[in-house]
């Protein structure tokens, strides 16, 4: 069996691959270093991961001399792989409510429950008072904050 | 060794002998299925789950990428190399290791298909130290985030979690100080009564109540020096600890007494490794997908591993029933190249260009 489909493969030059592949590299490294605009920096590394990842798979992985059998394995985990990068994007692109994320706040608004979560000691308990009353002005602060905006 | 060697050939021999006596015909039964080894057919749809299982990874980063936005509505995923110790060298370097062990995976296959198993033998061990080499600069990567505290859940990602972060480190060297100190070891000439004065067993609290008694019996000045040292780092503690709860001290604050403490004649030694943790808003986040997805991949590379070791111990009895074992083996390393292809830029090259 490993005979019958290892003479189907044609001499390929691996080397030349190898050093395609290597100039691709140094390429995603040098648009790095270059900095040209952001936006043609991503274009174009992603550009160049897309040739390497052909070439890999066109000639390392043989799928240029495989059969018609490539595309009926490949095709439906690449429509899933896609799809599901697809049905991500609602949330990244399209969302409808105002991010509230706490890392936005230089000063957070925790619980006072939060402050007197250390427990074994007999001033958390002052402690914890003391930190509602601060956290009361705090949240006062914020509504400020807002408001202004 | 030999024998089973020619055991197995003698095996080979008698195969097509079997197949001569047989009443098929000379053309070949139909073969059902696929125009492939089923060895091969398996690992391609392994492979095919694979890409989904790693497109999943970087759906998620990208999609937390762009989700984690900063007060300006805009991402503000951690993308300064110099706080997230992403290091673009290493991970070029890497990138050339790997297609390089790549490249000698297909030659290796090349030379067991032309039969030449010394050379094939040769280049899969070019492969595995390529592999270790990857493994290497890797752990390198890793050891200088560990050593910045870039650990999931670790990183404090506003100025209250830095300053309550500073809290804790600092209770637990207090604590620790205290434990060590208060031990039998240290006291043992002290006694109450008959029985030692300190057994170990105390739980801390107990220990801090014990503090004055010790200082007052014991006669080593060492011994007595710390325990000074720990009271005045104690007292220090406990005043910054309700400043902490409360919520009164900033970041210069802590700086600023930070500082001091280390400059303190008695407990500043205790206090030399303390520091107040970088700020870091999406830290945690970056530091798990970081981590998720480059450390699925070395999972790989080290399976990978396993796969070229099981043929290369077959040391010079390496011959052509390992082909297919080559062969597949070598899809799967191009597959662990080829997600590391799409992992260098996303992680090292684009993060605070887009």
């Amino acid at each position: 069996m490993a005979d019958d489909h290892a003479h189907a493969h044609p001499h390929v030059n691996y080397f030349g691959v190898f050093i395609a592949l290597c100039v691709c590299t140094a390429l995603s490294v040098i648009f790095d270093v270059v900095k040209p605009t952001p936006a043609l920096l991503v274009f174009l590394v992603l550009a160049v991961a897309c040739a390497k990842a052909t070439f890999v798979m066109t000639y390392f992985m043989h799928l240029k001399f495989e059969g018609a059998w490539k595309f009926i394995i490949l095709f439906p985990t690449a429509i899933l792989a896609v799809g599901l990068m697809v049905a991500l994007a609602p949330d990244m692109a399209m969302h409808y409510y105002d991010n509230d994320a706490a890392q936005a706040k230089t000063r957070d608004t925790l619980s006072a429950d939060h402050a007197a979560g250390h427990g074994d000691h007999a001033t958390d308990h002052e402690a914890a008072q003391a930190g509602s009353e601060e956290h009361g002005q705090d949240e006062h602060a914020t509504d400020k904050h807002k408001a202004g905006h | 060794m030999q024998a089973m060697d020619q055991c197995f050939r003698g095996m080979n021999g008698v195969t097509p002998l079997v197949n001569s006596m047989s009443h098929a015909p000379a053309k070949p039964a139909v073969h059902m299925g696929l125009p492939l080894p089923n060895s091969k057919l398996g690992m391609w749809l392994f492979l095919g789950t694979e890409i989904m299982f790693f497109t999943a990874f970087i759906g998620t980063y990208i999609v937390l990428y762009f989700g984690s936005v900063g007060p300006d509505g805009k991402t503000a995923w951690p993308t300064d190399p110099h706080v997230t110790h992403i290091n673009v060298l290493a991970g070029g370097v890497n990138t050339f290791v790997l297609l390089a062990s790549s490249y000698f995976v297909v030659v290796a296959h090349e030379a067991m298909v032309a039969k030449n198993f010394k050379r094939a033998w040769n280049f899969l061990l070019y492969t595995l130290l390529l592999a270790c080499l990857f493994l290497g600069i890797k752990a390198y990567e890793y050891s200088g985030k560990f050593s910045h505290g870039i650990l999931p859940g670790q990183i404090p990602e506003n100025d209250m979690q830095a300053v309550r972060m500073f809290g804790d480190d600092l209770q637990s060297i207090v604590d620790r100080n205290l434990d060590s100190l208060i031990s039998p070891g240290n006291t043992q000439e002290l006694k109450r009564g008959d029985s030692p004065l300190v057994t170990g067993d105390e739980p801390l609290h107990v220990k801090a109540t014990m503090v004055t008694e010790v200082m007052s019996a014991t006669e080593d000045d060492w011994l007595l020096g710390q325990l000074q040292a720990w009271q005045a780092l104690n007292t220090e503690f406990n005043g910054l600890r309700s400043d902490i709860s409360a919520n009164r001290l900033t970041v210069a604050d802590v700086q600023e007494k930070l500082a001091k403490m280390h400059e303190h004649p008695e407990y500043g030694p205790m206090v030399s490794h303390l520091h107040l943790a970088k700020v870091i808003p999406f830290g945690n986040l970056f530091a798990s997908t970081y981590f998720l997805m480059t450390g699925f991949h070395a999972i790989h590379v080290i399976v990978g591993m396993i796969l070229f070791v099981a043929v290369l111990k077959q040391g010079t009895r390496l011959d052509e029933r390992s082909t297919d074992w080559v062969e597949n083996s070598g899809l799967y390393w191009h597959f662990v190249d080829l997600v590391w292809i799409f992992l260098f830029p996303l992680l090292y090259i684009i993060p605070g260009n887009i």
